[in-house]
């Protein structure tokens, strides 16, 4: 069926340029139109909104998804009559002129459907108007072809690179390869002395010295840290409840346990289980409990004058979606308000998703960490105690003028834990008690005061309370589910139990259960025929900039097609066969040809495949925003390599932070945890870290599957005036100073500079130097 | 501008043609054919044809965080001060939901003790609050019937500012910045000020962008410090030095641009010299210094330097006049329960106060500069007050979704008109109720966008900020 794939290819090129389905449109004489490939996209894009799986909104009683729909006799018409163009009504339709007549019709705003697209349905119907079901719902099938391992993606993709007559790209210079490798593994920069020793060993054995390289990278602690940050946009990790107070919340604990899932390779169908229903295994340990802090990462809404219930609702609307976005790649989200208009996926079955994810208590797990002791912890709160006690003390008279004001009525306002507090001569209560009346006085709008209090309170908290990490608990008695007329929590209609969507493969509970963990068993079911090709999409996203199906978190109808269908199918059964292992996958991946080719384009790709979906090359891509930010450091020596632990706060330009309701703080930290990678700076929901915003990392608000990569005026005010990447340019400086420009420009681009380049260099003053060097578009990209 | 912009583009093209090979240039001339492509290079915010002609230009959104109470300043209800502390009739809330309900006595009625009149040839009644704004009455197009679907802060805000009370869809500003790109080349297009005691509920994602790409997101323009995050050229390093860098940058990424034939170059090329620009108009856009006396006597401002409600009117107008194509005010503090710092008696008219003279001013001024044809000028909050009062500390209302009145001026809509009709104690719609998706297609259409052809696909799905629900442009109050 998809053999023929590419015979047309220039067509299908200037094409997909106004339609997201891959070469849907284009005729091919001498060949049987595809259904899917090239019907389905114009019936799912023009038709399936008012003749399609949703009933509610279907008109003229009439469907076009399946084919007993289509060819029903309504009234002595049939839209469409196999083989029989002329008793065809929807061939009329689409032809005519008449707007009373035309389909789609001019309300719908869409267009007249295009000369192609007409000859093509007229084809489809005089060969019969075959259906096929949609490509994602049926099993992947392993294509047999005699290559093996990497050998086999580059046999899919030379394939479609012949048929447009093209040839792949020469691989990379090796300094782009390592740079390449380094940091789609670790997300870190290759250091100098490991580029040397990587050209020496290819001098001696290229092939060898390539998967030495790539065996080493996968075994750095640092690939955790990397495709553990592609899990957390997925999970719509931060560290915060959102909303409008968006308090601080400690999940970080979640967060380490992603990191060291992805380091421990652990298998990806363990991987899903822990965190979807890891409190159900059996003997559920402590790191299987802290896994379910993946549905906890939902925001919370603590405003006054909530309806509780409303927004518990809300978060497992997302914890549904989210999970069908992430495992699925179906947009079954759809589905909450209405049957889903283009994928069959009906209404009662999103309420029965929802019914699995329903019956959790939320509570904070307290968890054993041996790194923290208690003495330690004492000691921290001493030192947080001190400056307050201080501070407390020179405003005792503001604090006692104050206090004395306190009479009736204006101490019925006053909070009822502070009263009691107040009987007691202000020289005798402890530091807490005193911050905690200061607090809500005159303490409540100064700045410095509330530093120093919050500060002194969570180091209060974790020496009392310890560490603690949000998870899912499984309510002994089931919560009642019901579906929600509109999707509105307030209406209520039938009753639902826990099931999956019927187009699915075959769901089967354990015995005496119908829960959480029966629905992640489901999902990473061999018969399934998703979830193995959905995350290998994604891996290879991550490797060359887009998946081979670009709509990652949309495999339905209204999705594109896999540009390599063979070559997804591959992956996919590659990844379960091989124990769902994402290093041996990425191995294969990043070992093939495919993946080391150079990135500089060519005339001829230009000209066929401006787009490069048949891979003609490999593509350059702008850093993630955690990682342009780790690259300076690194770049510049001051990356800290520590790995995990609580989140922390690299400077950020001040009042930030007063952009949401609730001014938070954030005291800067000192030393080490300044320069700690991105990935573990704090993250607020609703006043996210400039640095981290502009170059478009997730706020943790949705689900992310791909992010975006704009290029904007105020990234480049943050590549050259932010604190932390003058610190870096400082740095940087010092080491022009030292070891001279050349070593510099190694650090940042992880190549030799050109004569040429340092040309333009000379005799610039060091810190130009290095501003300009950590600005270079070659520095914040991966090419 | 557009000169300017001509020119930059001149000077782009006549740069790269002396140091770039033949492909890349080949391609760089084969994008300026689709003109739009290159100029989008050169300006990431190159302004973009409407679906059809617009009546207005930019927009100037004064957004009232917290819920102004439409019954103190723009609905008189006679009949709720005579029915003054009387509970509300079982008809009016049976099956409604409100916050705070089961905390606070709010059932019984409660007449404003507002002074009203008419103003004006329209006879607008506006209490006695806001006399300034009184003056332009003839000006205003006010609708009584806004209705919306949340009832809590932060939903609510997202509600009116992206058509959903989920976080992560793009605001009403990015939709527009998106559709039509902005006539500045050297500021954001879309520009978010903030005055009163504190921020808006629901932070940053009120002006983010959502699905659409990050350049579309509101950037705040601060009144203290740098006006935008990370302006200023560090201490250490002077204005001389900072140009070497960028041309350093600039060159390099030049000759990288011509080895690769990657684009993103090129655009991150002019990211830089747009960059460096606005190092020098954000501030002097800021510089009020430039304003004569009788202007800053016109918004009330006292002192230029302090941040105020009063100077970010100000701003909007120097906003307007560089051509920018969305900006955004929040002041906060109209939620008024009637606690502490929010009573009806004390705390509302200080807010009142605070934007009766400089929105009156606004409307005067952008009339006297003939830029208000052009200026969509949209006031209101994310819901309005309940007709029953709060007692707490004094009296103040509830939040209240049905029926509240927002006002418009400029950019096409008519002035001297009110639409809509509240029932006779200011609960529902009596008669034209407006929902918010019904002001979102609105606006969009002023601007020469049709709301349901600017989408945007994601998640399978083409989204638009009025949703998949009915919305219909409220024909009735353009002129």
């Amino acid at each position: 069926m998809t053999r023929y794939w590419f015979i047309d290819f220039t067509l299908c090129v200037s094409i997909i340029l106004s339609v997201s389905s891959f070469g849907s449109d284009s005729v091919t004489y001498g060949q049987t139109i595809s259904f899917n490939r090239q019907i389905r996209p114009i019936l799912a894009e023009n038709c399936f909104s008012c003749h399609g799986f949703d009933p509610k909104h279907r008109e003229a009683d009439l469907r076009l998804d399946q084919y007993e729909g289509a060819i029903r006799d309504i009234d002595g018409q049939r839209a469409i009559s196999p083989g029989d163009l002329a008793n065809s009504e929807i061939w009329h339709r689409i032809q005519s002129d008449d707007p009373d007549v035309v389909m789609p019709p001019p309300k719908s705003q869409r267009m007249k459907l295009t000369a192609e697209q007409r000859e093509l349905i007229q084809r489809w119907i005089e060969e019969g108007a075959p259906y096929e079901a949609h490509w994602c719902f049926t099993a992947p099938v392993r294509p047999q072809i005699e290559a093996t391992g990497r050998e086999a993606i580059d046999h899919f993709v030379n394939a479609g690179l012949r048929r447009a007559d093209l040839l792949m790209s020469p691989q990379a210079p090796l300094e782009k390869l390592i740079r390449r490798a380094s940091l789609d593994l670790t997300g870190l920069p290759p250091t100098t002395t490991e580029i040397d020793h990587f050209l020496a060993d290819s001098a001696r054995d290229p092939e060898a010295a390539y998967t030495a390289l790539i065996e080493r990278l996968l075994q750095s602690p640092h690939y955790g840290e990397r495709w553990g940050r592609w899990w957390l946009d997925q999970a719509r990790y931060a560290d915060s409840n959102g909303y409008s107070i968006d308090a601080p919340r400690a999940i970080w604990k979640y967060r380490d346990w992603v990191v060291n899932a992805f380091n421990a390779d652990m298998p990806f169908d363990q991987f899903t289980v822990e965190q979807l229903a890891g409190d159900l295994l059996p003997g559920a340990t402590e790191s299987q409990k802290i896994a379910t802090g993946f549905h906890r990462n939902t925001t919370i809404n603590q405003e006054g004058g909530i309806d509780l219930e409303q927004f518990r609702v809300e978060s497992v609307f997302d914890r549904v979606a989210t999970t069908g976005t992430v495992w699925l790649g179906l947009t079954i989200g759809c589905a909450q308000c209405h049957d889903h208009k283009f994928d069959p996926i009906e209404q009662r079955e999103f309420y029965q998703l929802f019914a699995f994810l329903n019956n959790q208590d939320e509570p904070t797990l307290k968890v054993d960490d041996p790194s923290y002791d208690q003495a330690q912890l004492a000691a921290e709160v001493r030192a947080c105690e001190e400056p307050l006690a201080e501070f407390l003390l020179s405003h005792r008279q503001l604090q006692s003028d104050w206090e004395s004001t306190l009479a009736e009525p204006a101490l019925s306002k006053v909070h009822f834990a502070i009263k009691p507090l107040l009987t007691k001569p202000i020289a005798e209560r402890t530091i807490f008690e005193n911050s905690t009346v200061y607090a809500s006085g005159p303490g409540a709008s100064d700045q410095v005061f509330r530093a120093l209090n919050e500060k002194f309170k969570a180091a209060l908290e974790l020496r009392d309370g310890g560490i603690t990490t949000m998870v899912l608990v499984e309510r002994a008695e089931p919560r009642r589910t019901t579906l929600f007329t509109k999707g509105d929590f307030t209406r209520p209609a039938d009753e639902v139990s826990p099931g999956t969507p019927a187009v699915l493969h075959k769901y089967s509970q354990a015995a005496g259960s119908n829960n959480r963990l029966d629905l992640a068993r489901w999902i990473v079911s061999p018969d399934n025929p998703l979830t193995a090709r959905v995350i290998a999409n994604r891996v290879w996203q991550q490797l060359f900039g887009r998946g081979i199906v670009e709509t990652e978190n949309d495999f339905g109808s209204q999705g594109a097609l896999p540009t390599h269908p063979e070559l997804l199918d591959w992956l996919a059964t590659e990844f379960v066969e091989g124990g769902w292992s994402l290093k041996a996958l990425q191995r294969t991946i990043m070992c093939s040809e495919t993946y080391r080719q150079s990135s500089v384009d060519r005339p001829e790709l230009r000209h066929k495949d401006p787009n490069n979906y048949l891979l003609g090359r490999q593509q350059r891509l702008r850093l993630d925003a955690e990682l342009v930010r780790d690259n300076a450091l690194a770049a510049s020596g001051l990356l800290s390599k520590k790995l995990g632990g609580a989140p922390v706060f690299p400077p950020i330009p001040t009042s930030v932070m007063g952009l949401g309701q609730v001014k938070r703080a954030w005291n800067a930290s000192t030393g080490e945890d300044r320069y700690r990678r991105g990935l573990y700076t704090f993250i607020y929901r609703a006043t996210p870290a400039p640095s981290l915003n502009v170059f478009d990392a997730p706020d943790g608000q949705n689900c992310t599957t791909r992010r975006v990569r704009s290029n904007t005026p105020l990234q480049a005010l943050t590549l050259l005036n932010d604190t932390s990447f003058f610190e870096c340019a400082t740095a940087l400086t010092a080491i022009i100073d030292e070891a001279g420009v050349e070593a510099a420009f190694r650090r940042c681009t992880s190549r030799q500079p050109t004569a040429d380049e340092l040309k333009q260099l000379a005799g610039v003053d060091s810190l130009s130097v290095a501003r300009a060097l950590l600005n270079l578009d070659e520095t914040v990209t991966r090419d | 501008m557009n000169e300017l912009l001509l020119q930059t583009r001149r000077h782009f093209f006549n740069q790269c043609s002396m140091g770039i090979g033949g492909m890349a240039l080949a391609s760089i001339i084969a994008s300026e054919e689709r003109s739009h492509a290159s100029d989008v290079a050169l300006n990431p915010l190159a302004p973009k044809p409407p679906h059809f002609a617009p009546r207005a230009k930019n927009v100037i959104y004064l957004f009232m965080a917290g819920g102004p109470s439409q019954l103190e300043l723009f609905d008189y209800k006679p009949k709720l001060q005579e029915l003054n502390g009387q509970p509300i009739p079982e008809s009016y809330i049976a099956g409604k939901r409100f916050a705070f309900m089961n905390t606070s006595n709010g059932m019984n009625l409660l007449g404003t003790r507002k002074a009203f009149q008419q103003y004006g040839e329209s006879g607008a009644w506006l209490s006695d609050g806001l006399p300034c704004l009184g003056t332009v009455a003839d000006d205003l197009c006010f609708v009584k019937t806004c209705k919306t679907d949340l009832f809590n802060h932060a939903p609510a805000k997202l509600f009116m500012n992206t058509g959903s009370g989920q976080w992560g869809r793009p605001s009403l500003g990015s939709w527009v910045t998106y559709g039509l790109g902005s006539e500045c080349s050297d500021l954001p297009g879309f520009v978010v000020l903030q005055s009163g005691p504190r921020g808006p509920r629901g932070g940053a994602p009120l002006w983010g962008s959502g699905m659409l790409p990050s350049k579309f997101q509101g950037v705040p323009l601060r009144n203290q410090e740098e006006p935008i995050v990370n302006l200023s050229t560090p201490n250490a390093v002077n204005q001389a030095e900072q140009r070497k860098v960028i041309d350093l940058v600039v060159e390099l990424n030049r000759q990288r641009l011509v080895e690769t034939g990657d684009d993103e170059i090129a655009t991150r090329i002019n990211a830089y010299e747009m960059a460096y620009r606005m190092q020098s108009s954000a501030p002097e856009l800021m510089n009020t210094s430039d304003e004569d006396a009788a202007t800053l006597a016109l918004y009330g401002i006292a002192d230029p330097k302090e941040a105020s409600f009063a100077r970010n009117c100000l701003l909007a107008r120097r906003l307007v006049q560089r051509g920018v194509r969305f900006i955004q005010l929040y002041h906060t503090n109209w939620d008024s329960h009637g606690g502490v710092g929010e009573t009806l008696e004390d705390d509302f008219p200080k807010v009142v106060k605070q934007v009766d003279q400089p929105c009156a001013a606004l409307i005067k001024d952008l009339k006297r500069l003939g830029l208000l044809e052009d200026t969509l000028v949209i006031w209101g909050g994310e819901f309005g007050r309940t007709p029953m009062g709060e007692n707490r500390e004094k009296s103040g209302r509830n939040h209240h979704i049905d029926a509240f009145t927002m006002w418009f001026a400029g950019g096409g809509m008519k002035a001297g008109t009110t639409y809509g009709e509240t029932d006779e104690l200011g609960f529902g719609a009596a008669a034209n109720p407006v929902h918010v998706r019904d002001l979102h297609a609105t606006i969009l259409h002023q601007l020469g966008l049709s709301h349901e052809r600017l989408s945007v696909r994601a998640q399978g799905l083409d989204f638009r900020l009025t949703g998949v629900l009915p919305a219909r442009v409220v024909t009735e109050i353009i002129a």
